[in-house]
């Protein structure tokens, strides 16, 4: 419910224009091409033309209702299926472990399924004691209701997030890469104020941010930069963060005054672990300042930077933010992996989600996703088609970009949860 | 410098050239201290650590003192509490140094000057993921180290892993362990491993001390000062059932030793470096303990020069029954740098 408090602070600029689009298109029968294909580059048109429902719009639609019963349905039938073979009979031994997972994993859902109804229920008593005679009663029934409505809500919400699937790489660490765009000077600057923002994102849920790469200039700009994140959910959240991101304001550089427009990109590179992405150590080559000379103890060097190249790729990443060599060559490798695990997933995801709205980790890596106007003191985001205000706020990576990642999250849901339902989105 | 190291090694008849280390000094790379210059004097006006940083680069770089960028950061970043100028950021760069930080600043930057390495101006460096103290004249381990624990760890790892509930006590010796950094990163890395240190010089046994307590590792850990090649029986006195041997000994050839950068020809103490007319000295009375300390297949890991390895092979094969070669690894530069040993029954 966090992302409904969200929306009230959200500026409503681009709404009517969005309420206007879904107007124009009513019945949500918009062709099935209307996804990444024909979309143009940088166009601001907002992704999600149609709003998003409350959870209540949700369960009301019978598609939903239809599919739970199913899913219910589907409970108690493996439930009695693998009861009655447990007394000795019927199914092989390896068709009833896939069962009992199956089972164990959607205890949740149905747990959650019947409180909702009793919930519902309760509700519904206490509605019907609003026409009461009896002024005390039809006070604490209010109440009671209040409370009912918040309960249920919570209930919709949970049993929803348990409803749309996992990515399969929802559950890695991430490594965040940032490169400044168009703009010189002044996008390095920014570039480096991104990745101040999301090492404040980290710092504010709890995640470890961890510093891989730094290629700054002298003036303070960030040419490119990595980190590893990793925490609960991370990827699931920094996934909608990738894309180009635009800023428009006066640089400290500017004598004019003018307003300039730069760009930089954020992409998202999920962490493989070690058994879904293989690399030969001969496919490597290492760059470091001892290769030179006979190394060892003849010769005392500081400079621990180290450099490695997939040799089949061409794929290159650097660290020389640690003392320990070992530790930069770790995180080189890190960085690498994750660079090359990005290129294979890539391959795959645009088979997968060709017609989707939503894209995202790399795949959006060249959609204009944000524009940070200084000037205005607004930031859009357009894939929503809404604004927030107070720039400087927003940037600490605390709550403002919190919650409009928040408001990504449940957008992306819905789409999800309607394709599932089979619904024409 | 490394390219010049390798032509005189080739081009040099052996024994041509004296081999007390200590005739270095005088040799070709003294240059900067027969013409003293004095150091830059501090700026009246205030500085940025930007602009600090960049005035200490180019003196460097005027003196001939190596590493001039690498040197002129670690200074910088350790002042401002930071590992590495990467991690600093660049807002605290480009504020103004306070007066007693930029005294303090030139006190370091003066230390550098006079080729004092890095590690010791600052006092301490970064090995694997431990920070250990660094103090003159005590050997500054270098990065292939690092690999050679690598080495240790999986094979201790996979001892440990033996899949029975009663694991065996692995009992780890290290000789010449300098600042402590072999030692302290297994102890760190295997937490039931228990470890004896030893090394001939009284500082270097003060400063795996100091390191161990500051790491809070001191409990597994004994340390001597020994110096196994004018006593080479108190080895023996350590024990029969040491599961790995571990070493970085003394191994350049001492006619190269004259032909080493200031830095470590003027701080490094020589004990930890010269490893005698072929570089095995310390390795061969090592070797020839090894059977007699290891417990059945238990392993002897050498960090060692490039040309080592096959001598250490014959000389094995020769000299010392009971220990058999496996293998030399390479280090991530791809030079032959460690070798691998077995006592058999």
């Amino acid at each position: 419910m966090a992302f409904r408090a969200a929306f009230s602070l959200l500026s409503t600029l681009r709404r009517p224009v969005a309420v206007l689009r879904s107007l124009k298109q009513p019945g949500r029968t918009r062709p099935a091409h209307y996804g990444m294909q024909l979309r143009p580059l940088h166009g601001t048109a907002p992704r999600w033309s149609a709003r998003l429902l409350t959870a209540e719009e949700m369960f009301g639609r019978r598609s939903m209702q239809d599919y739970l019963k199913k899913l219910e349905r589907e409970y108690e039938e493996s439930l009695q299926k693998a009861n009655s073979s447990e007394s000795g009979e019927g199914l092989e031994e390896e068709q009833l472990r896939a069962m009992r997972t199956r089972i164990h994993r959607m205890a949740p859902l149905v747990q959650s399924l019947r409180e909702l109804e009793t919930n519902e229920a309760e509700l519904r008593e206490a509605e019907a004691l609003l026409t009461d005679d009896d002024p005390e009663m039809r006070e604490l029934a209010a109440l009671d209701i209040q409370h009912g409505r918040q309960h249920v809500q919570a209930l919709q919400h949970m049993i929803m997030e348990l409803i749309v699937p996992d990515e399969e790489v929802d559950l890695c660490d991430l490594v965040l890469e940032v490169t400044a765009g168009v703009g010189g000077q002044e996008a390095m600057l920014f570039t480096a104020e991104v990745f101040e923002m999301y090492h404040g994102l980290s710092r504010h849920l709890g995640w470890s941010f961890e510093v891989l790469e730094y290629m700054s200039n002298d003036l303070g700009g960030l040419r490119r930069g990595c980190a590893g994140i990793s925490g609960p959910c991370s990827y699931k959240r920094m996934k909608f963060e990738a894309g180009v991101h635009r800023v428009q304001r006066v640089p400290r550089t500017e004598k004019q005054g003018r307003t300039h427009t730069s760009t930089m990109t954020v992409a998202i590179l999920p962490h493989p672990t070690q058994i879904t992405l293989t690399i030969h150590p001969k496919d490597l080559r290492i760059e470091t300042t001892r290769a030179s000379g006979a190394g060892g103890q003849s010769v005392n060097t500081t400079d621990s930077a180290v450099r490695i190249v997939h040799l089949p790729t061409g794929t290159v990443a650097e660290c020389q933010q640690e003392r320990s060599q070992l530790k930069n060559r770790e995180m080189a490798m890190k960085v690498l992996r994750a660079r090359l695990y990005a290129c294979r997933l890539e391959e795959e995801t645009s088979r997968r989600y060709l017609a989707r709205k939503i894209q995202i980790g790399t795949k959006g890596r060249s959609e204009k996703i944000r524009t940070y106007n200084f000037p205005q003191d607004r930031i859009t985001d357009h894939r929503l088609g809404r604004s927030v205000h107070h720039v400087e706020d927003f940037m600490l990576g605390e709550r403002l970009l919190e919650e409009m990642n928040s408001a990504l999250q449940e957008f992306s849901n819905q789409e999800s949860l309607l394709e599932l339902l089979g619904e024409n989105v | 410098d490394c390219v010049a190291f390798k032509c005189i090694r080739h081009y040099f008849p052996r024994n041509s050239i004296l081999s007390c280390p200590l005739q270095g000094i005088c040799g070709t790379h003294s240059a900067p201290l027969s013409t003293y210059q004095a150091p830059p004097p501090i700026p009246g006006s205030s500085m940025t650590a930007f602009q600090a940083m960049n005035l200490w680069r180019r003196c460097f770089e005027e003196r001939g003192v190596g590493e001039p960028d690498q040197s002129s950061q670690y200074i910088v970043a350790h002042l401002l509490g930071a590992k590495t100028i990467e991690s600093l950021g660049h807002e605290k760069l480009n504020k103004p140094l306070s007066c007693a930080k930029m005294e303090q600043l030139w006190e370091l930057s003066v230390k550098r000057l006079s080729r004092m390495p890095v590690q010791y101006v600052i006092e301490e460096w970064d090995f694997r993921d431990l920070t250990l103290k660094m103090r003159p004249p005590v050997f500054i381990p270098r990065p292939e180290t690092e690999e050679l624990v690598e080495l240790v760890l999986a094979d201790l790892q996979g001892k440990e892993d033996t899949g029975m509930h009663v694991v065996p006590q692995l009992t780890c010796l290290e000789v010449g362990c300098g600042s402590g950094a072999i030692t302290l990163s297994l102890l760190k890395d295997l937490p039931r491993l228990r470890a004896i240190a030893l090394d001939q010089s009284r500082h270097a046994v003060d400063l795996t001390r100091e390191n161990a307590l500051r790491l809070g590792l001191e409990d597994r850990l004994l340390i001597h000062q020994v110096d196994v090649l004018k006593e080479p029986e108190v080895l023996l006195s350590l024990g029969d059932s040491i599961s790995t041997l571990v070493s970085n000994p003394p191994y350049l050839f001492s006619e190269d030793m004259t032909f080493l950068e200031p830095e470590l020809l003027r701080f490094e103490d020589h004990a930890a470096l010269d490893g005698g007319e072929d570089g095995l000295d310390v390795i061969k009375q090592i070797l020839t303990a090894a059977p007699k300390m290891l417990s059945i297949h238990g392993h002897v890991y050498l960090e060692v020069d490039p040309r080592h390895p096959p001598l250490i092979q014959q000389w094995v094969k020769d000299h010392v029954p009971g220990l058999s070669y496996l293998e030399t690894r390479h280090d991530i530069t791809n030079r032959p740098r460690f070798c691998i040993l077995r006592r058999e029954r």
